[in-house]
């Protein structure tokens, strides 16, 4: 797809404003169209047309299924079951461990996963692309498997809604449990803060792209974290450990951008390494720019498969 | 500055506390959560110039507060300037020895164990102080001044005290002891002008109850004034009284064969309940508990009344006599000079004669003048009081007038218009015209002039209602026709109701309307009687005399020209005129001429014997002097903390350190609060 390069943020809503919105789907569809309007692009509806079966109609189904044939014909309603088969399957891989409760601008990282996952699961259902959902803190808490169905989004805005029980980042189990759990190669796009050990991030990974997945990494980090711009002496302590400690920021930023910044090369090579694409997002970030980020990424996986192809 | 527990400044070091703190705790408490600690690194707490400042003063703050508190509970005091130390040499004492001589000093050796006191108190006295003796009884009197004892010589002084002393005797009177004692102290505070000594009043007495201590209630003590008691005991305290109880005698009615009443007094510590009294060869035994009184009749009158009677059985003699004379009646004559017959009620005469009961004090004789002739001279010279009526015959008048001028009262009540004629005549002055008013029913006396002695005994508010009195008909009378004419009361349309005009010596009252009952309803009135007998009163200038006179009672003498000569109880004779002042003995005192007798006994205060309890005086303020402690090794350094004790007590510096160590923590709580919150807002990261 042609990405144009959307226009300065000062149409897309900031991100604060957007946590306004309680309602997750509400939130998912804000974002979709406001990016679509960005872009100047309308919508198209498209479904795979590989008919199956009917289904006896019941009410809250969508009557855009309806068979008016078989309705003119037998007087009764069905419903078309259509194959699953669609252009994509994807999963949304959240974190929801307690680091990444933490958020400096009134929301916190976990909201704003969440939003980016709603916000991805709307765009590909409305694409036509089947969406599963797994959120996990140390080890699974929800799995949704890849559905193309009429009220399956709906489940994964539940599913996403669901607040966080949140213990320590520990990515290993869950990716090993997500790749048991889908044969069929699909897209993995794993949201997380990725503030582990970066040895720790590699072997899980690489089950996945071992997998023959296709992995996209968005690593959502607060501001706050990227640029520690704290003043005053205090004691800081870890949501996940519980430790603390004190200490003067203004004597410590340096080193920890330093550390940061040796902790995000260091994911950003693994990434590399494993063919992961990686995207760096902050809280502060308008969602439309992560739709477009991720957009653009899987437009450059196009053009190098067929450059692949091509070669 | 001294400190009354000085330990408590070892609480000061608490001090280091904040200090400490300060240094060592740097750490906050506040805690900000963050995803992860794993890019960082402890960092040592870097101090600001500014945390440093305003912690500083926090921290002087906190420690002004515990200096202050250490201070506080170690209760500090500020060393009294040498006031309640002894004075420095060169300044004496300044004492007033009080002498007892009153009757209970009668007693064993108590008088000499007085004397033998005060000279030891003389002996004591350094040769910069100065002493002065009163003695007192019912007075105090100076045995030995200030000046005096200045006066004497070093080695002179106790030969000089002794011989005074021993010119003193203890007398018959009885002992007001709060006079005695505020005489002193007024000496003292006299002589306290000219510099500052320490002042003593040493007081040598039996210290008995009967003693007057009333007056000392509510007297501000001078200060630095310290009164000692040195009370001589006696042994036996056993005592029982006799007393005449003679205030019925006066008033009472007129019974010659009523016997005096006694009573008779036993003290709490008697031992027996059996007394004899004895008059004359008549006695009677008496039956009375400890502490108990008992009132008896005496026991047949001998020949002589004049002898006392005598009590036996108790321990204590001084008080065992007494004398028991009624009172003989005045003979008061009061001529009365007009034609109204005896018993006619619409006259004047037959009310003057019902208005003078015969009491014991006094027996009024009135007789009737009605013949046309001149009032005999002897009836003139015996008579008290002279009644004239207005219709009297000129030569009663002209009598009346001569009675007037040798010094009497004539009293004139007008009966009619034509009384104005008998006024004038009485006076030697043309006519006086005396109207008669007109009234609308009554008349009322409006102003009374209760100054007059006349009126005197009705200046009291429950007397003194007038206005139940109707005067159905007044003559008017001109207060200005007659010179120096004094109106008593007038009637309510002003007109003068009682007037009193000198005449010679003596002066005439004119009642406006007389108190027959045609005129008004004043005879029929309570206070006819009481005005009359205030006439006859001042008209005869005889004082009341009453029944019994204590020792040492001034005693009114009638007014006589020549005076009165005494005899009193010893035998001698002493001259008196107006006042009979020297009753120094009980007995009975009489006029070698006349019927004129007084009976005087011992005060009955003076047989109570048991002695008064210091705490009598405490109660009524007196500064009495601490008794010396028992063991005098410990006692300066108790004394001196004791005294620093009180100076302390009397300070309380602990207090306003404390509210001192309040402020201050207060303001460092204001002041960190401040400090907290305006660090409080800028702690959230900026993003």
């Amino acid at each position: 797809m042609a990405a144009t390069t959307p226009a300065a943020g000062s149409n897309f809503l900031d991100p604060a404003a957007l946590m306004a919105i309680r309602n997750l789907e509400l939130r998912a569809r804000t974002v979709v169209e406001g990016f679509w309007h960005g872009l100047h692009r309308s919508p198209y509806h498209g479904f795979s047309v590989e008919f199956t079966e009917y289904r006896p109609y019941s009410p809250g189904d969508d009557p855009r299924y309806l068979d008016w044939k078989l309705l003119g014909r037998t007087d009764r309603y069905y419903i078309k079951k259509y194959e699953d088969e669609t252009n994509l399957r994807c999963h949304l891989l959240v974190d929801q461990s307690r680091s990444m409760s933490y958020g400096s601008r009134g929301y916190s990282k976990t909201d704003y996963a969440r939003t980016l996952a709603a916000t991805l699961a709307w765009f590909l259902a409305q694409q036509g692309d089947a969406t599963g959902l797994l959120t996990f803190d140390e080890t699974v808490r929800e799995y949704l498997p890849a559905r193309h169905r009429p009220g399956h989004l709906r489940h994964l805005m539940l599913a996403l809604d669901k607040p966080a029980a949140g213990a320590t980042t520990d990515l290993a189990a869950p990716l090993r449990r997500i790749a048991e759990l889908v044969q069929k190669r699909s897209l993995m796009v794993l949201i997380s803060d990725l503030l582990a050990p970066p040895e720790t991030l590699e072997t899980p990974l690489s089950l996945l792209t071992a997998a023959r997945h296709e992995v996209v990494v968005f690593q959502v980090l607060d501001p706050a974290e990227l640029s520690f711009d704290f003043a005053t002496a205090a004691r800081f302590q870890d949501l996940e450990t519980g430790r603390d400690l004190f200490l003067e920021p203004t004597l410590a930023r340096a080193e920890y951008q330093r550390k940061l910044g040796e902790h995000l090369t260091a994911v950003k090579a693994i990434c590399e390494k494993l063919g992961i694409a990686h995207v760096q997002l902050s809280t502060a970030q308008p969602l439309e720019t992560a739709l477009f980020d991720f957009l653009k990424v899987r437009a450059d996986r196009g053009k190098l498969v067929r450059r692949r192809a091509a070669a | 500055m001294s400190f009354l527990a000085p330990l408590f400044l070892l609480g000061g070091a608490a001090i280091i506390g904040p200090i400490l703190f300060h240094l060592i705790r740097r750490t906050t408490r506040e805690v900000t959560p963050f995803s992860t600690l794993m890019f960082l690194q402890p960092t040592p707490p870097r101090v600001t110039k500014r945390s440093r400042i305003e912690n500083l003063w926090l921290l002087l703050l906190r420690c002004l507060a515990l200096a202050l508190l250490a201070l506080a509970f170690a209760r500090p005091f500020f060393v009294q300037p040498a006031s309640s130390q002894p004075p420095a040499e060169g300044v004496g004492k300044r004492s007033v020895i009080l002498i007892d001589t009153s009757a209970s000093m009668r007693r064993e050796t108590l008088w000499a164990d007085a004397l033998g006191k005060v000279e030891a108190a003389v002996r004591k006295a350094a040769p910069a102080d100065e002493v002065a003796i009163l003695a007192f009884d019912r007075t105090a009197r100076s045995v030995v001044s200030f000046e005096e004892w200045g006066a004497l010589k070093l080695d002179e002084r106790s030969a000089a005290v002794h011989e005074r002393l021993k010119a003193l005797a203890p007398t018959w009177a009885a002992t007001h002891l709060d006079a005695a004692l505020l005489q002193a102290a007024d000496l003292l505070d006299q002589a306290a002008k000219d510099g500052p000594h320490p002042r003593e009043i040493l007081l040598v007495s039996d210290l008995q109850e009967g003693s007057r201590i009333e007056a000392l209630q509510g007297y501000e003590w001078p200060r630095g004034l310290e009164v000692e008691l040195l009370p001589v005991r006696a042994t036996k305290l056993a005592n029982a009284a006799v007393q005449w109880l003679a205030e019925g005698e006066e008033t009472g009615p007129v019974d010659d064969e009523a016997p005096p009443r006694l009573r008779v007094t036993s003290s709490a510590e008697s031992k027996r309940e059996q007394f004899q009294l004895r008059w004359g060869d008549a006695s009677l035994d008496v039956y009375v508990p400890a502490g108990q009184s008992r009132i008896i009749k005496p026991p047949k009158a001998p020949t002589d009344r004049t002898q006392p009677l005598s009590l036996s059985g108790d321990e204590v003699d001084f008080d065992n006599r007494l004398f028991v004379l009624p009172p003989q009646p005045l003979a008061l004559p009061i001529l009365f000079a007009g034609p109204d017959a005896d018993d006619d009620p619409r006259g004047s005469l037959y009310y003057l004669r019902r208005a003078f009961p015969k009491t014991r004090r006094q027996r009024v004789e009135i007789t009737a003048h009605r013949s046309d002739e001149a009032i005999p001279a002897f009836q003139l010279q015996q008579a008290q009081l002279l009644v004239l009526s207005d219709s009297a015959p000129a030569a009663a008048v002209a009598s009346a007038r001569g009675f007037a001028e040798a010094g009497r009262i004539v009293v004139l009540p007008l009966t009619s218009a034509a009384g104005g004629a008998t006024l004038a005549r009485l006076f030697d002055q043309p006519a006086l015209a005396t109207p008669e008013a007109t009234l609308k029913e009554y008349a009322l006396l409006a102003q009374i002039d209760f100054q007059h002695p006349l009126f005197a005994a009705f200046a009291d508010p429950r007397f003194s209602d007038f206005t139940k009195i109707h005067f159905w008909k007044h003559r008017r009378l001109d207060a200005a026709a007659l010179p120096g004419t004094r109106v008593l009361a007038r009637f309510d349309s002003g007109d003068p109701a009682l007037t009193q005009t000198p005449l010679g010596k003596g002066t005439v009252l004119t009642f406006a309307s007389s108190w027959r009952p045609v005129d008004s309803q004043l005879a029929l009135s309570s206070k006819f009687v009481p005005l009359l007998g205030a006439i006859l009163e001042q008209s005869s200038n005889a004082p009341a005399q009453k029944a019994q006179y204590i020792v040492g009672d001034e005693i009114a003498l009638p007014v006589a020209d020549a005076g009165f000569t005494i005899r009193q109880p010893d035998g001698s004779d002493v001259k008196a005129a107006g006042k009979f002042a020297t009753t120094d003995l009980a007995g009975i005192y009489a006029a070698t001429t006349g019927a004129l007798r007084f009976v005087v006994n011992l005060a009955p205060e003076e047989s109570r014997l048991t002695p008064l309890t210091p705490d009598r005086f405490t109660a009524l303020g007196v500064p009495l002097r601490k008794a010396a402690t028992l063991s005098p090794k410990a006692d300066p350094k108790r004394e001196a903390q004791a005294q620093a004790a009180e100076v302390e007590s009397r300070q309380k510096l602990w207090r306003w350190l404390l509210a001192a160590a309040l402020l201050v923590l207060l303001l460092e709580t204001l002041i960190a609060g401040r400090l907290s919150r305006s660090t409080a807002v800028p702690h959230q990261a900026t993003p």
